[in-house]
């Protein structure tokens, strides 16, 4: 399932190509609209990563099986004799290191562009706690609407709502990697919390999810 | 006839989408090994039915048994005795034909995966284009495809759900000679081909607005004693 989930991810690599140049433009734009000469921009970084993050994350992920339900592949997959729980993570582990790999090229940039380390282990592992949840969430929401006419507008509509726990530990932990004053909650321990939940949770609830 | 002579016994499947029945209580028994035809106009449920029987769609109400697995715990040795062949090929267009054949077989855990998947390529008439992408394929290629998907697994039972759609002459030869002559497979196969029927069909299967109206001759020991046992 996984092999044949990075041959597709890779095959049809233009979905993700799209993803990184939308977040590359993204960066780009953020560090023209900051003075970087006058003013200490690392405040501002988590809140610019994050926002980046998640809409590069809903953007590729809409078309997780949107592709396998307009094929009819999806259903090939259904009547097989394997677990659902196996299709769902077949496609998390497919998203997490495709979005993992866009989000350490878009620190590599941000870190260029933006004249701070980013590249640090700590913050690596905040964006691959906190990808694992917001992948795993959305991936479960795109099985949902890949059958709706509204697919396009159904997975931001839905997925953000429930993603706002998870943006609010993802900026606070990253503005801790970056000893930023951010208060003493747990707030690794939280994205922790919510990335587990979303995968324990998306893994139980695609039966259902898929059921027709 | 005992509950082993029958590789599908249904009793009073239903499906209903938002209050509307597409499906309404069809008992029957197909036969094993016997060739049924599905017949009823557009949107009779023939689709809908063929879906619950694969256990793609989950019934409202009702049961069925295949191969004697009941269809409402839906175990994967249920699943490995089916074998669809639908509107769609079901096979993945990024993928060459034998990228998709050895995927399967995977998934199918198929013995001898590579001698059987160069089998069915060389078969099906596509072992020479096996590497290339299948989004290139005309429509009657990427069904001949499909048909080698459907059998990859050596199902009990075919459903099909208009299988001759794109086939050429010889892909229907194909069709005939792969899942329509074999011997040891019970098909059951919606078709608007009437025609075509009198070459393949053991007995008819006709349903009207979801109900069954014609169905293969069910013996009474199976419609009041095997189709409740085996459910």
């Amino acid at each position: 399932m996984f092999r044949k989930d990075f041959q597709l991810a890779w095959r049809d690599r233009t979905g993700w190509l799209s993803a990184f140049a939308f977040a590359a433009i993204s960066i780009l734009v953020y560090s023209f609209a900051f003075d970087l000469a006058a003013t200490d921009v690392r405040p501002l970084l988590p809140g610019v990563l994050w926002t980046t993050f998640l809409f590069v994350g809903i953007f590729a992920n809409g078309q997780s099986f949107q592709r396998e339900a307009d094929a009819g592949t999806f259903d090939a997959m259904m009547i097989a004799p394997v677990s659902p729980s196996t299709i769902f993570f077949g496609k998390v582990i497919t998203n997490l290191v495709a979005l993992v790999l866009i989000e350490l090229a878009l620190l590599v940039l941000a870190t260029m562009l933006f004249d701070t380390v980013l590249l640090t282990a700590e913050l690596i592992l905040v964006v691959a706690i906190g990808t694992t949840g917001y992948v795993s969430l959305t991936t479960l929401l795109s099985t949902l609407g890949s059958r709706a006419r509204a697919r396009a507008v159904l997975l931001p509509v839905l997925a953000l709502p429930l993603l706002v726990p998870l943006l609010i530990a993802g900026v606070r932990a990253t503005g801790v990697a970056l000893d930023e004053p951010v208060g003493s909650a747990p707030w690794m321990l939280l994205l922790s919390m919510f990335a587990l939940w979303a995968t324990v949770g998306g893994a139980l609830l695609f039966p259902l999810a898929v059921e027709r | 006839m005992t509950a082993q002579s029958f590789a599908v016994v249904s009793h009073g499947l239903t499906k209903r989408y938002a209050g509307v029945e597409v499906v309404s209580e069809a008992s029957f028994a197909l036969p094993t090994a016997s060739k049924i035809a599905l017949l009823g106009p557009n949107g009779a449920g023939k689709s809908t039915l063929l879906g619950m029987l694969s256990s793609l769609i989950t019934p409202t109400d009702g049961d069925a048994s295949i191969a004697g697995y009941p269809l409402r715990i839906n175990p994967p040795a249920l699943r490995r005795q089916i074998g669809v062949l639908g509107h769609l090929p079901m096979v993945y267009e990024e993928l060459s034909p034998l990228e998709n054949l050895e995927f399967f077989a995977r998934l199918y855990e198929v013995p001898n995966p590579d001698a059987r998947v160069e089998q069915l390529l060389r078969t099906v008439g596509l072992w020479r284009r096996r590497r290339e992408p299948t989004q290139v394929f005309s429509r009657g290629f990427h069904q001949r495809l499909a048909l080698a998907r459907a059998v990859l697994h050596h199902p009990t039972l075919m459903l099909l759900d208009e299988p001759e759609t794109g086939l050429d002459p010889a892909g229907v030869e194909l069709l005939d000679e792969l899942v329509m002559r074999d011997p040891n497979v019970t098909v059951l196969a919606a078709t608007h081909l009437v025609e075509r029927t009198a070459q393949w069909a053991h007995g008819l299967l006709r349903l009207e607005r979801g109900r069954v109206i014609e169905a293969p001759a069910m013996p009474p020991t199976v419609a009041a004693s095997t189709v409740g046992a085996t459910l």
